[in-house]
């Protein structure tokens, strides 16, 4: 294995037994994944697909079925690489007796941060992650958004080399998602290596210098988001015209609206469509070619696997 | 060490700000005020029932809070996924599990030193202040509390509270017949009944060997020996049992 990258896995494989019988249920299979330094990787995939377990694998709440797991070069176990690693788990739960302030003196004295230096790490904290009104008030109070964001500052107590947040941008609002994104994008900027999942992909075509597409524990592609929505030919073009008659368009009609035609279509489609609209004395409105998003991507290869599905 | 104290410290933290506990320790201490009144109806040492009552009632609510809150101890963490937070850090398993423990066993010696100002306050008014081998007791008493705790850990390690409170209590139970268990085995006519006997009594934890209430009641000193035994006994099988828990711990999934 190497430490010229900040994740490696080698062969991940999880399996979970279940009821009386202990029937197996193959939640990783043979997963490859190798995350550089400096990076944001976004992990995405449908529910299910095993995001979750990768990561509480990674930072050790799971022990793998089988397969290597390094970071920094050393075994995912061992407490060297655990002092560099900042995670935050999906729906975070804290200690709800707690103010947000002792919550975050907790976690830095489990790093063994002390006196001054720990003070001043909680209190810019909880500036960062716009919590300093409501340090003293007890966590059981907080909301969803407010608990996501404390989550997000115990992740970073220790200064971490690398960031693992499984859903970061969930239960935010959107001044909180862009307050979590400018975080991540400092943290870039710092040279910390960020590993996350999300539904919002949206947000992870934006953040994410590659992305990883697991789909029921196995990879599906891993790449930049150009290298891999060019591997596709689904780009499309989004047409208008205005035709008074009716005429057999190729592509899928989206929609009608007395003479207004709205279609879908593939880019080799158009100029024949075109010619045909005006030679029936319609009307070109627009011709918008649209590139195809993760969203479309994620969606498309699903759908593929379930097709392929035994 | 800083780490161990965060965590014993949080531990400590949580559970006096549980109001459940404070109402244990008020029907305590609410129990030790009835025991008083017992005098009144007594026939004989009225003084020596109301010691003995008084300080049974200590001993069963100390118990009881530690059976209450060592359950719950482990299995809390993992059902609020607090622990999620906590075993992705730089902590050892092995020292999260001391860390919880030290926790609790700090609540209950302060939980003990409150009962035991009580008890003072309350003889002192009543019948003068105790003998020196009540306080030894006690010691005794939180050596006990440590082992019972410690069972309750491992068990609260693997299973829910409601399984975890039935196999300590009845470990506790056992452990408070440990002798007459050894003493009705040596006494069996079949010999596989004096082996299991022998194998029950050498592997549940011998609770009565604390258990010096009698000498204290009566105002006789505790010998020395008795007490440092008891007392390397303790934290000897604690320290097994704890490790044990570790072990159980270490292996775990949390999902």
């Amino acid at each position: 294995m190497s430490d010229a990258h900040t994740i490696v896995v080698r062969g991940l494989r999880k399996v979970y037994r279940s009821g009386f019988f202990r029937i197996p249920f193959v939640g990783l299979d043979s997963l490859d994944l190798e995350v550089n330094p400096g990076e944001i990787f976004g992990f995405v995939g449908p529910n299910g697909a095993g995001k979750t377990t990768t990561m509480k694998i990674l930072v050790g709440l799971q022990n793998a079925t089988a397969g290597d797991v390094e970071l920094f070069g050393l075994p995912h176990r061992d407490i060297r690489a655990k002092r560099d690693l900042g995670f935050l788990p999906e729906r975070p739960y804290f200690y709800q007796h707690l103010s947000a302030r002792e919550l975050l003196t907790f976690y830095g004295e489990l790093f063994d941060l002390s006196g001054n230096v720990l003070v001043e790490r909680v209190e810019s904290l909880l500036e960062r992650v716009d919590l300093a009104s409501f340090a003293e008030a007890p966590l059981g109070t907080f909301s969803k958004g407010m608990l996501q964001r404390a989550g997000i500052a115990q992740a970073l107590i220790n200064q971490p080399r690398l960031l693992i947040l499984d859903e970061p941008m969930s239960g935010l609002d959107p001044v909180g998602r862009m307050l979590v994104k400018d975080i991540l994008l400092e943290e870039r900027a710092r040279g910390t290596t960020v590993f996350l999942s999300s539904h919002v992909l949206g947000d992870v075509e934006l953040l994410a210098d590659r992305v990883g597409l697991l789909i029921k524990g196995r990879l599906h592609g891993c790449g930049t988001v150009k290298e891999l929505l060019g591997a596709t030919t689904h780009q499309h073009v989004d047409c208008a015209f205005r035709l008074k008659g009716a005429i057999d368009l190729p592509g899928a009609e989206i929609s009608r609206d007395g003479d207004l035609v709205q279609v879908r279509l593939s880019p080799e489609q158009v100029n024949e469509t075109v010619d045909r609209v005006r030679a029936s004395g319609g009307q070109v409105i627009q011709v918008l070619p649209t590139r195809s998003t993760l969203e479309d991507l994620v969606a498309r290869e699903v759908l593929r696997s379930r097709e392929v599905a035994p | 060490m800083r780490r161990l104290s965060a965590i014993a410290r949080n531990t400590f933290r949580e559970a006096i700000r549980d109001r459940v506990l404070y109402s244990i320790l008020f029907f305590a201490i609410g129990v030790l005020v009835l025991c008083l009144a017992v005098t009144e109806i007594t026939i004989g040492d009225g003084e020596k029932v109301v010691r003995s009552m008084a300080l049974g009632a200590i001993r069963l609510f100390a118990s009881g809070i530690a059976l209450f809150l060592g359950v719950g101890l482990v299995y809390k963490e993992l059902e609020r996924k607090t622990i999620y937070t906590i075993a992705s850090k730089p902590i050892p398993r092995g020292l999260f599990l001391l860390g919880k423990y030290v926790g609790l066993m700090t609540v209950l010696a302060v939980e003990l030193a409150l009962l035991g100002l009580f008890y003072t306050g309350l003889m002192v008014l009543q019948q003068g202040a105790p003998t020196a081998s009540v306080y030894v007791s006690w010691i005794l008493l939180l050596a006990e509390l440590g082992l019972l705790t410690a069972w309750a850990l491992l068990f609260s390690s693997y299973s829910n509270p409601t399984t975890a409170t039935f196999f300590s209590l009845a470990v506790y139970v056992i452990g408070h017949l440990a002798d007459d268990i050894a003493l009705f085995g040596s006494q069996a006519a079949s010999e596989s009944v004096q082996a299991l006997s022998r194998i029950v009594y050498w592997l549940l934890p011998n609770f009565e060997v604390f258990n010096a209430t009698d000498r204290a009641v009566h105002g006789l000193p505790i010998p020395l020996e008795q007490v440092l035994g008891a007392l390397a006994y303790g934290v000897g099988y604690s320290a097994v049992v704890l490790a044990l828990a570790s072990v159980v711990l270490s292996r775990r999934d949390f999902k």
